[in-house]
């Protein structure tokens, strides 16, 4: 948190400065006023002094107020600068971190930190430097300056204002206490509330609507029990610290009073004493509501700095100088093993892929065939064994070089909601039209495009157009291909398109992937009888491999799921 | 503005207690602004009267101070109850509102709950009724307390000086327009903060969700930069903020320093001129009353347009209720004594959207006691025809009828609480398991609970576990697999003992064998004896129905029995086939 505050020096000075401004001209008008009141009281003062006087009090005024200005403006402007600064580094390791991370988080966790977590931290430092420069600067000089005017009534502010601000604390305390047990409450009622109306079908199913409302009638009486429990605390801290306030008046009044009524004491002393008794209110009250703040920020940075302190798993290794071209793009897995948590999900895979050859990957869901393609990008490393690229163990090629050779299809891919030109263009680093032109073409999207609003410049997502799973996944083949990689992973991405479109792709495809060395996961036959050798994966090893021909005549997974589907194209063409 | 009448019109039933509060706001008001005024003698009598004995000024002193602390006593405890009071209304108008709209949405038909997402009415229940709350406690009740207070102080200072009061308020609209001005700033700065804020978390939660993906392509450096940008853009809309509010309270300073200038000037002018108008009493009051006339101006110039963003809650809170219902009941329904339980179609069409007619003049009738299994590719519209004989929806052609009564004569709940249903997606309640079976229907007891449960072999994981029956569940049946909340949920519907059962028999892959069997077996007993329609994907329940509808999209290919649909080697054979086939 340190280097956070250090760039910001001369702002934690100046803002100690203007208290020290402020703080002191806040001192010094009263006692202006008090000299008004004593003169006029003893008819000591003339109306040039008066005049001069309240020149003095004009312009002392005018000058504080700038300070006072300042006093806000700076600490929380520097408050959002370290926000700013402490948002940007924690996105910037955000996108350092690897699967191993993202796959035990939510991102709606993610998101919580990132905003109200970090809000929280801002607003912790913003108050907490302006509030408490401040309440330390008026305790410290207030009550020197009333030392030294009046010890005795000074003593009575000391006494009347400890009990007031630990009252105030232990209501606060009992408000929190109560706020809490309405905010579990309302989760409650909420909860209740999502339950019906994503239940809804069960509920009308079974006639419940009737006991739900009656249910709900009582979360909701319930509600407002709590809720007047919070404010039977809430309400009453105005009206006591005004009564204290009051109290306290009186009590100077009395006490000062008397003084003057025997002539220890004049009236613009008193005047004076309580303008001081009512300047130092706020600053005490603001004090424990900063306390509490600080608290909550420095839970909000724990929080936050668990993201900080989270290393990637994917690390550099040894240098990260590119290692020459590969020229060789072909792939090796060796005796691979993969456990995640403990439990193995890959073992004893040996694979050969030469350069330019296609491999198909089939298999039943779950069985491992999308953890062995992400093995290939780095997404994670393998816990035994290694994967090669041109004889290269991959861990000792820089990420950045071996990112760019491969090109990454998935099933379910994530868009951007940006144009189509930017979501094709997306790894490429200066996309040109012939080349986003060319790779629409390839995944067979092109008469999508010309049914699109704005051709290759609709917006995609909420608010443009939403692709179909189909469109998606030919737009996802698009982005893969367009960075003409040496290495192309498909991982099931024609599960979402029909048949025809289907072999259209693959037509188109072929000469692409024939450039290239392709992984591709699939569980349709059509697709996978185009691939140079096919491996079957069941419960994370290799069951099966050979080529199309060979595996339909060899009964297995392949040959039982090319009979399906052939029962299947049957019954579509009947139709 | 109408708006404005028809949320006053909920406060109407509390119209007593809200005349009660306005008399406290009223009383505090004078009471509490009275004090200034016992200071103003205080000072007079006692402390300047050098014409009167010590002794008595002491003993004047001493009494004033006892009537001061009382009336102050008196005020802030009164003002205390208002703001109870106060609250208590809210509360109660918000409790009847939120009761409104939690009914009106169970009462929406089925088609209303496609087309709107949980999220959305979330925000009606939650945060829109919680905009309703402030805007009644804090906007309208607390506007007319701020007014209260701030004529209170305004008559107590023409009271006590008008030539002091007038060379104060000459300086009031000044101070209070700029105010205003801060705060309509301050809002607009507020208004792009939160903007700002949600593009910045749209692209920070897309980013995210696509980590994996930027990190592919190498677009780390890219991403960071688009980043960068909107994260730049809210932070100048913050600093922004910064610059408004920080003029707030030098300003709120400003006009008191301004306002006890004013007083020392004029005051002191009229002193000196040894005037008997302005004495040093009337002095010390003001000064007391400046310090408290800047409040109740904040908390008005804030109020001013914030109504703004309550009234856009207001509106969307009152379309959902003025929302139509759709089906609605006939005025008198039929209700007969039992259903003997059969059901027919006839030449019914339906669409859920225009002409995309999901049922096409489809005609066919169960016998009571029969299970009829409906067959078909996904989309053939089998799901519907449960839909439409519950009145989920109604038909726009032809006519559903159960024991030959239009289905749209009988009253909807009336209906339902006579059929049962098995949806392919377990819904659990939280609560604990028996709540779960029984849905806490009277006269659904504890042995009935265990009967139905060991009656469809649920009873066996239940009993293992921690507290068995009173084993509570949440959100969604966390801690249960797929298979057993299934089981858990046929346990609740043969509990319940519907006079017509429907089936959405999805094969579901994530049930291993064993609990199939069991899930198997369950259904079986479930339909015994009772009319049920299932929408059939298992091949054990097909082969087993009296009856099977083959459905193509959204027509009626075929019916029979198995044998014989199987002998006529047709659509349906293919279909077995595939079933037959297929990996799951």
């Amino acid at each position: 948190m340190k280097r956070y505050f250090i760039p910001h020096r001369a702002g934690i000075i100046a803002t100690v400065l203007c208290v020290l401004v402020t703080v002191g001209v806040n001192l010094y008008l009263p006692y202006l006023m008090r000299l008004v009141i004593d003169g006029l009281t003893e008819q000591t003062l003339g109306k040039a002094e008066l005049g001069r006087l309240l020149a003095i009090y004009l312009s002392a005024g005018v000058f504080s107020i700038y300070f006072s200005r300042q006093l806000r403006k700076i600490p929380l402007k520097l408050s959002h600068k370290i926000e700013y600064a402490l948002r940007t580094d924690v996105f910037e390791h955000l996108t350092r971190l690897d699967q191993e991370f993202y796959r035990g988080e939510r991102t709606g966790d993610l998101m919580t930190r990132m905003s109200s977590d970090i809000n929280m931290i801002r607003d912790a430092i913003g108050q907490g430097l302006l509030q408490g420069i401040r309440t330390i600067g008026v305790l410290i000089f207030a009550s020197m300056v009333m030392m030294l005017t009046e010890p005795k009534l000074a003593g009575l502010v000391f006494a009347l204002y400890i009990p007031m601000v630990v009252i105030f604390f232990l209501l606060l305390k009992v408000m929190r206490r109560h706020q809490k047990e309405l905010q579990e409450h309302v989760s409650e009622v909420s909860n209740f509330s999502q339950e019906s109306f994503s239940g809804i079908r069960t509920i009308k199913g079974f006639a419940l609507e009737r006991r739900r409302n009656g249910q709900f009638k009582k979360l909701n009486r319930d509600l407002v029990k709590k809720n007047m429990r919070l404010q039977a605390s809430r309400q009453s801290l105005w009206p006591f610290m005004a009564f204290w306030f009051s109290l306290g008046m009186i009590l100077i009044l009395n006490i000062g009073g008397r003084k003057i009524i025997e002539g220890k004491l004049t009236l613009g002393t008193l005047t004076q004493f309580i303008q001081y008794l009512l300047y130092m209110q706020w600053p005490l009250l603001a004090l424990s509501w900063t306390m509490s703040l600080v608290q909550r920020g420095k839970v909000s940075w724990t929080r936050v700095k668990e993201i900080l302190d989270k290393e990637p798993s994917i690390k550099e290794n040894g240098t990260v100088e590119p290692v020459a071209r590969v020229s060789d793009a072909s792939i090796c897995f060796q005796d691979l093993k993969l456990q995640i948590d403990g439990r193995t999900f890959l073992k004893d895979i040996d694979l050969k892929i030469p350069s330019g050859t296609t491999l198909g990957i089939t298999g039943p869901t779950g069985s491992g065939k999308t953890l062995l393609v992400s093995l290939v990008a780095r997404l994670m490393d393998p816990t035994e064994g290694a994967v090669l690229i041109g004889n290269e163990d991959i861990r000792d090629m820089p990420l950045v070089q071996l990112r760019c050779m491969i090109g990454f299809a998935a099933q379910e891919p994530v868009l951007f909601s940006r144009t189509l030109e930017h979501n094709i263009g997306f790894g490429v680093e200066k996309p040109d039209k012939n080349l986003i032109g060319w790779a629409a073409e390839i995944a067979h999207l092109r008469n999508d495009v010309e049914n699109f609003p704005d051709q290759f410049q609709t917006v995609l997502g909420e608010r443009g157009v939403t692709l179909s799973g189909g469109q998606r996944q030919r737009t996802a083949i698009s982005r893969a291909i367009a960075r003409r990689p040496d290495i192309l992973i498909l991982d099931d991405v024609l599960s979402a398109v029909d048949t025809q479109t289907e072999a259209a792709i693959m037509s188109k495809l072929q000469p692409v992937m024939a450039e290239r060395t392709t992984l591709f996961v699939s569980h349709r036959v059509s697709t996978l009888r185009y691939a140079d050798r096919i491996v079957v994966i069941e419960d994370g090893h290799i069951t099966q491999q050979g080529t199309h021909e060979e595996l339909i005549r060899r009964p297995g997974y392949y040959a039982e799921l090319n009979t399906m589907q052939q029962l299947e194209e049957k019954l579509e063409a009947g139709s | 503005m109408k708006m404005a009448k028809r949320l006053l019109a909920y406060s109407l039933p509390y119209w007593r207690a809200l005349t009660i509060a306005f008399g406290l706001i009223l009383f505090t008001s004078l009471a509490i602004n009275y004090l200034p005024v016992l200071i103003q003698r205080l000072t007079d009598q006692c402390l300047m009267n050098t014409a009167s004995p010590a002794a008595e000024r002491i003993d004047l002193l001493l009494k004033l101070s006892i009537l001061y602390i009382s009336i102050a006593a008196a005020g802030h405890g009164v003002r205390y109850l208002q703001g109870i009071l106060t609250a208590w209304i809210g509360q109660r108008i918000i409790y009847d509102l939120r009761l409104e709209v939690f009914q009106k949405v169970l009462r929406m038909q089925q088609a209303y709950f496609d087309k709107t997402a949980v999220g959305t009415l979330m925000t009606r229940v939650t945060s829109d009724i919680e905009r309703l709350q402030h805007f009644v406690t804090e906007g309208v009740v607390g506007t007319v307390a701020d007014l209260f207070m701030l004529l209170g102080i305004m008559g107590y200072m023409i009271y006590i000086s008008p030539v002091l009061s007038l060379a104060i308020f000459i300086t009031l609209p000044f101070i209070f327009a700029y105010m205003i001005l801060i705060n309509v700033k301050l809002r607009n700065a507020n208004r792009d903060i939160r903007d700002r804020q949600s593009k910045l978390n749209a692209l920070l939660q897309e980013d995210l969700t696509g980590m994996t993906t930027i990190q592919l392509f190498n677009r780390e450096a890219a991403t960071m930069a688009d980043f960068d940008e909107r994260h730049t853009h809210l932070r100048s809309a913050y600093f922004e903020e910064v610059r408004w509010f920080s003029l707030y309270f030098p300003t709120v300073e400003g006009g008191q320093m301004l306002a006890i200038l004013l007083i020392l000037a004029v005051g002191g002018l009229f002193i000196l001129k040894g005037s008997e108008t302005i004495t040093l009493g009337i002095f010390v009051a003001f000064l007391a009353y400046i310090r408290d006339f800047f409040r109740p101006l904040g908390s008005l110039s804030d109020k001013a347009g914030s109504f703004q963003v309550a009234l856009a809650s207001i509106e969307r809170v009152f379309a959902l209720l003025d929302s139509s219902e759709e089906v609605n009941d006939p005025p008198e329904p039929e209700s007969p004594e039992r259903i003997a339980g059969s059901i027919a179609f006839n030449n019914v069409w339906f669409a859920y959207n225009d002409d995309n007619w999901v049922i096409k003049d489809l005609s066919f009738a169960v016998e009571p006691g029969q299970v009829l299994a409906v067959v078909g590719a996904t989309g053939a519209g089998k799901s519907t025809i449960i839909n439409l004989i519950g009145r989920f929806y109604d038909v726009q052609q032809g006519s559903v009828s159960i024991d030959g009564t239009d289905v749209r004569e009988f009253g909807k709940h009336d209906l339902r609480s006579r059929l049962g249903y098995v949806f392919q997606d377990p819904f659990i309640f939280t609560g604990s398991v028996a709540d779960n079976i029984s849905l806490q229907t009277p006269g659904i007891d504890r042995p009935d609970i265990v009967r139905a449960a060991k009656t469809v072999n649920a009873h066996r994981f239940i009993e293992a576990m921690p507290k068995g029956y009173d084993s509570v569940l949440n959100e969604r049946g966390a801690g249960l697999s797929l298979g057993q909340k299934q089981l858990l949920v046929m346990a609740r519907t043969l509990a319940q003992n519907p006079e017509l059962l429907f089936v959405l028999d999805e094969a579901t892959a994530s049930v291993d064998t064993a609990t199939e069997m069991l899930i198997q077996d369950a259904l079986a007993k479930l339909m015994a004896n009772r009319t049920s329609i299932v929408i059939a994907h298992r091949l054990s329940t097909i082969r087993h129905a009296d009856r099977i509808l083959v459905m193509r999209h959204g027509e009626l290919v075929d019916q029979g029995t198995h044998d014989e649909l199987m002998a006529r080697d047709g659509y349906y054979r293919q279909l077995y086939e595939l079933l037959l086939h297929s990996p799951e």
